[in-house]
């Protein structure tokens, strides 16, 4: 066992969370201007399994934000649906399973509010009305698996907090709250490598507990290393959605929306091997190699 | 959520291109001489004055309307207010209501003489860009220096504050968004409910504008901004012909108004 892997082990486990499966359907969106709307989502379709990852990608402005935002009903889409376990909008329940759909901002500066870091994070249980021995229990456990230990930080102010405790700060008062599919904006832009490090440990576990994750980043490697799809968007079009796909149409794809191949796809390619089969992490490839 | 406060339209009207010092002076006679004068006549005069400036900027009659709209409440009261309260004898009674026709006139006036007065102040802030507002303002404003006003530097604390409002309102929205991701309600509730929503609100708002203001200091000082240096700016106002024509053009229209 590497010292990674234990020190994931050790690590308290999210648990009992059943990943909840997402499906877009034809979803358009635009955004009201004085002068003319301007268009953000166009007929976006695609599917993601319950528990399975997917990487949203783009150059910026495509529509990443905007897509995630109507996945979590913060705006109606315009036309087409959001299906959330199989449930559209119109049937029983759906706000419910919208509730079940959490979503972390780019910006920690812009959602932490609270005077301690517990009263922040109990925020989002506290607006479920769950009892208040439920809250706290949700609190600790979202702040351990954050890796904010409540005992260090339960009552710490959210501003005295480093820019990257920020971050898993405003992480826990999501997980809190028991999201089945997560949806993640730039989570890991101006992070210090050992706390990206640390993030991805916590998506990784969160990922094997279960939780359905949609990520979306720039950063090719991590994408890679933590989602099986991949969706590019370009002018608020699905451009590909599906596997990752690194033949040379692949390739185009990826170079026209100004993303590049990951690490390892590239490192294989120049060893000669198949990209399709490179691996996603440093550990992987150390194993191939040798 | 958009910013309908800093209300400029971008265009290239006529009206676009006078200098902001002239634009200012003119909309500023007129409002006095719509104070000024209390005849219908003359009301009539600045009215159609109005009508023409805002043919002239080329404005969609859609942005004036956002603009007057919230002042709709105004002028509302104002007619009521006048019908209710005004002398003369009364031809319809209802309780504590005597409308008399000196009062629905009365009435009728004031309302107008505000509507015009809106028209004529969107005009003025719907063809020129809040910075050359300011510019010109200071300008104006220059011979205060002589009693140690520093009307420099309060054009450039009304140019920075301008510049931030939609910086803050796109701001305002995504912390709002953030709550109503993780479950908060702004429009349940009663008044209290709702005024106590906010407060989540407008803590980080508050705390991002000072680190903002901190870092926004930082940095003017790091590209050599000393307050009460000699400044020279990118775009110099220029008065040309143009200019001087709008103020004689207003003039005439402020004499023609108070003559008939």
């Amino acid at each position: 066992m590497s010292r990674r892997e234990a020190a994931a082990s050790a690590a308290p486990r999210p648990s009992g969370l059943a990943g909840m499966s997402l499906a877009c359907r034809d979803v358009s969106f635009s955004y009201e201007e004085a002068r003319a709307p301007i268009p953000a989502l166009r007929d976006v379709s695609f599917v993601l399994p319950a528990g399975g990852s997917l990487a949203l990608m783009g150059a910026s402005g495509s529509g990443k934000s905007t897509l995630l935002q109507v996945i979590r009903g913060l705006d109606a889409p315009e036309s087409g649906a959001v299906v959330l376990d199989g449930a559209a909008p119109v049937d029983v329940g759906y706000a419910a399973r919208q509730r079940e759909v959490g979503l972390v901002f780019q910006a920690p500066e812009l959602q932490l509010f609270a005077s301690t870091a517990r009263d922040d994070v109990a925020f989002g249980p506290r607006r479920l009305g769950w009892p208040e021995d439920r809250v706290s229990t949700a609190v600790e456990e979202a702040l351990d698996v954050v890796g904010l230990p409540p005992a260090h930080f339960a009552e710490r102010h959210p501003y005295t907090l480093s820019g990257g405790e920020q971050r898993r700060l405003a992480l826990a008062g999501v997980l809190a709250m028991r999201p089945r599919l997560l949806l993640l904006d730039e989570p890991f832009v101006s992070l210090d490598p050992g706390t990206r490090r640390q993030l991805v440990g916590i998506l990784e576990r969160l990922k094997a507990a279960g939780v359905t994750l949609l990520l979306a980043t720039h950063d090719a490697d991590l994408a890679w290393a933590l989602c099986e799809e991949l969706l590019v968007l370009r002018e608020g079009r699905a451009a590909a959605a599906g596997a990752w796909d690194f033949s040379a149409a692949g390739g185009r794809l990826l170079a026209a929306n100004r993303l590049r191949e990951p690490f390892f796809v590239e490192l294989w390619r120049r060893l000669g091997r198949d990209p399709q089969r490179a691996p996603r992490t440093a550990a992987a490839a150390a194993e191939d190699l040798s | 959520m958009k910013a309908t406060i800093a209300q400029y339209y971008a265009g290239d009207s006529p009206l676009h291109r006078l200098d902001p010092r002239a634009k200012f002076v003119a909309v500023s006679a007129l409002a006095v001489a719509l104070f000024v004068r209390d005849s219908f006549a003359g009301l009539a005069v600045y009215a159609a004055a109005a009508v023409l400036a805002y043919v002239l900027s080329g404005v969609p009659p859609a942005w004036f309307w956002r603009a007057f709209r919230p002042l709709l409440w105004l002028v509302a009261l104002t007619f009521v207010a006048q019908v209710v309260f005004a002398p003369g004898e009364p031809f319809f009674s209802f309780w504590f209501i005597h409308v008399s026709s000196r009062g629905l006139e009365l009435a009728a006036f004031l309302s107008l003489r505000l509507v015009v007065l809106v028209l004529v102040g969107s005009v003025l802030t719907l063809t020129t860009p809040s910075m050359a507002l300011t510019d010109g303002l200071a300008w104006l404003g220059r011979p205060l220096r002589r009693l140690r006003v520093p009307t420099d530097e309060l054009a450039l604390m009304v140019t920075i504050a301008l510049r931030f409002i939609p910086t803050l309102l796109v701001e305002l929205d995504t912390i709002m968004r953030a709550q109503r991701a993780r479950g908060a309600d702004f429009r349940r509730g009663g008044l209290r409910e709702r005024t106590r929503s906010l407060v989540p609100v407008l803590v980080p708002l508050f705390v991002l504008s000072f680190r903002r203001a901190d870092e926004l200091a930082l940095a003017m000082e790091a590209r050599c901004y000393r307050p009460g240096a000699a400044r020279t700016r990118l775009h110099p106002l220029h008065a040309g012909r143009a200019d001087i024509a709008l103020l004689v053009a207003t003039a005439a229209v402020i004499v023609a108004g108070l003559l008939v």
